[in-house]
């Protein structure tokens, strides 16, 4: 039985690695209540990126550079092109981003074919962890959670955007009266949510099989960590991470990969019909 | 590339039979004798596109070869792809057209169990044959069905006792959530008993999941000298770069069961080498049949294609149906299940025997393991028979 301290290095890992995928969520559908079903290909299409890049030999840093700011511009056109355009009827944006999570997988397999690429990680080596060799990319990409995690409470909780952003989710009728420009802000924070998944899809595609059918394994366990995260924000989704994440890390460690996945739906359940009943109270 | 002589040739020979037996139906003259249609079911979306690349590669090939030679008693063979978006839904609707609107001679593909389970009602219901040429799990059975790659014996019988010779005795086994490494471990859990062996640990994960650390240190931690492994597509790449970078490569060797060229290339420079394999078909081999499959493939589909099983047992599937039919001597669906049963054809790798009563093919067999960027022989296995499960 390996030490209980690496099971927990592993969880860890696992729960910034999901914290990473599902801070852009947070913004689109913790935040602005957008259900984006697209939010895999996007996170497929900053790999893409990442693997692009790296064909045309600028590297890894650039493409993970490159990945957010590409797969931003492509949110932001998302936004204003079907987003926003169905912004009172949540159930056709379900259908809309589904179709264009579709039309996204299949240009992949058209542009790259269907078969699995691989993107080796920048730093190859490992580092000796609590008596083991860890493997250096995935402290990287802990790392880079932490980061975005600070950065992303930082945005929402010090700047004036942040503030607007916040302003606008919670009375959006009097942040429009109060001469906010709503819609602007709503591209805004969709774009920057598109980033994120750019970013998570180019800073974890070292650790996966980089395939047109990426985006969908990481969906479900990003939208399970925000609808149990107690609140929106960085800290709450962080904290949602950590228990889909890191308790499926943890039961799978113990029981298995298919205990683990049925406990954490289950919590999730659980989890969610608390939230929901304190909400229904709340608007009572 | 020779469209034009092709059917210049095909019409020569339309002129020659109306000239041989001018009592023949009365027919424009120099017209095509029609089509014999021949549909195929594969998924060229939704996730299994390699696959059914794959199989369209093989499949173009032979019916080009069977063309090139005169076609099937004198009638060209006309390919009619269907995409199944790698759903079964959509496989039988797909399959129902071909078989009541086209009227297809038979049917290849598809490449899931599932979809395969789905087709056969409908195919037994209009009583034509469906061809299928992907290794399975056993036990698809019925006068309208026809296996042309292999079941679970074929590929673990050599296998798994030499990698208990070579490696060690205790194999963990861990694979998908699915029929297939269900049956694949039942019968490798014979095999690693009769050999004296043991199995120090079974699991099965679901589909999707991207994070294999704790999987990773429960294995390490069985001390396993092999591990058995039955997780196909992107999941079982993700698990392999990841065992990679967590040091289990090391400890541990793989017998990937189900792995074929296919994945060459998913692992990266230098990883996923030393796993084993037992296949029908190896791309790299010098022997002159499988080179000179390779080359009539890459020839018409480019230098970088990949070849795999998938090809050749495609290849071979509508290869079999026309001899079976130029055996019997009328094309009619019916022919087709006569002439197969027992069927011997020469494929790359040599003659391969389809079975009067199971419908599996007893074929050569290969152990193969990856060496650099390439799948090669360790050991050619000679012919295996099928367990095909029909009881």
């Amino acid at each position: 039985m390996p030490t209980v301290s690496l099971l927990l290095l592993d969880a860890l890992g696992q729960a910034l690695g999901l914290f990473l995928v599902a801070s852009g969520l947070a913004l689109t559908f913790g935040l602005l209540g957008v259900i984006n079903l697209a939010h895999g290909e996007l996170l497929l299409l900053g790999a893409y990126t990442l693997l692009a890049a790296e064909r045309a030999g600028l590297g890894f840093w650039a493409g993970l550079a490159l990945a957010p700011l590409l797969v931003g511009l492509l949110g932001l056109a998302l936004e204003l092109l079907v987003v926003r355009r169905l912004r009172e009827r949540p159930l056709d944006t379900l259908l809309a981003t589904w179709a264009v999570a579709l039309v996204i997988r299949q240009t992949i397999v058209a542009l790259f074919g269907p078969a699995a690429h691989t993107v080796p990680p920048p730093i190859s080596g490992s580092v000796e962890l609590l008596g083991v060799p860890y493997p250096a990319h995935r402290l990287l990409v802990m790392g880079l959670a932490l980061l975005v995690g600070g950065l992303l409470a930082w945005l929402l909780l010090a700047t004036r955007l942040g503030l607007a952003i916040r302003g606008t989710v919670a009375d959006r009728t009097l942040a429009a009266a109060s001469g906010l420009a709503v819609r602007r802000l709503d591209a805004t924070a969709f774009a920057l949510g598109a980033a994120l998944a750019g970013l998570a899809g180019a800073a974890t595609a070292p650790l996966v099989s980089v395939d047109p059918q990426m985006g969908l394994g990481f969906l479900l366990p990003a939208f399970l960590a925000v609808l149990v995260a107690p609140s929106g924000g960085a800290a709450g989704t962080m904290l949602g991470a950590g228990l889909v994440g890191g308790g499926e890390s943890l039961v799978a460690a113990f029981a298995s990969p298919v205990v683990a996945q049925l406990a954490v739906l289950a919590l999730a359940v659980v989890l969610l019909r608390r939230v929901a009943g304190r909400r229904l109270r709340r608007e009572r | 590339m020779d469209t034009t002589r092709r059917r210049a040739l095909a019409g020569a020979l339309a002129t020659t039979a109306l000239a041989a037996a001018p009592l023949a139906a009365p027919r424009p003259l120099g017209a095509q004798p029609a089509a014999v249609k021949v549909g195929a079911v594969l998924p060229f979306s939704g996730g299994l596109e390699l696959f059914g690349q794959q199989a369209r590669l093989g499949l173009e090939l032979a019916a080009a070869e069977i063309n090139a030679k005169g076609g099937i008693l004198g009638r060209p063979v006309e390919l009619l792809f269907e995409d199944n978006k790698t759903d079964p839904k959509t496989s039988v609707e797909k399959a129902s057209r071909l078989v009541a609107r086209d009227e297809v001679l038979a049917i290849c593909g598809p490449i899931t169990s599932s979809a395969r389970d789905a087709m056969i009602p409908t195919m037994a219901r209009g009583r034509t044959p469906l061809l299928y040429a992907t290794n399975y799990e056993g036990g698809a059975c019925g006068r309208y069905v026809f296996c042309f790659n292999t079941v679970p014996n074929q590929e673990l019988a050599k296998l798994v006792p030499y990698l208990a010779r070579t490696k060690g005795t205790s194999f963990y086994c861990f694979g998908a959530d699915y029929v297939w490494p269900q049956k694949m471990f039942a019968h490798a859990e014979k095999l690693v008993a009769g050999l004296g062996g043991t199995i120090v640990g079974k699991e099965l994960t679901p589909f999707g999941v991207k994070e294999f650390a704790p999987v990773i240190r429960r294995i390490e931690a069985s001390g396993a000298k092999v591990l058995l492994f039955a997780l196909p597509g992107a999941d079982g790449i993700t698990f392999i770069r990841q065992a990679e970078d967590l040091g289990l490569l090391q400890k541990l060797t793989v017998g990937f069961l189900g792995f074929s060229e296919a994945y060459l290339g998913a692992f990266g420079p230098g990883k996923g080498q030393d796993m084993y394999v037992a296949v029908p078909f190896v791309a790299s081999s010098e022997a002159t049949g499988p080179r000179d499959f390779v080359a009539r493939i890459r020839a018409r589909a480019g230098k970088e294609t990949v070849v795999s099983h998938y090809v050749m047992t495609h290849w071979l599937a509508l290869t079999a149906l026309a001899r079976a039919v130029e055996k019997v001597g009328r094309i009619d669906r019916e022919a087709v299940v006569e002439g197969l049963e027992g069927l011997t054809v020469e494929a790359p790798t040599g003659p391969v025997t389809i079975g009067a009563k199971d419908h599996h093919v007893t074929l050569a067999m290969f152990l193969a393991r990856t060496e650099g960027d390439r799948l090669v022989t360790v050991e050619a296995l000679g012919p295996q028979a099928p367990e095909a499960g029909c009881g």
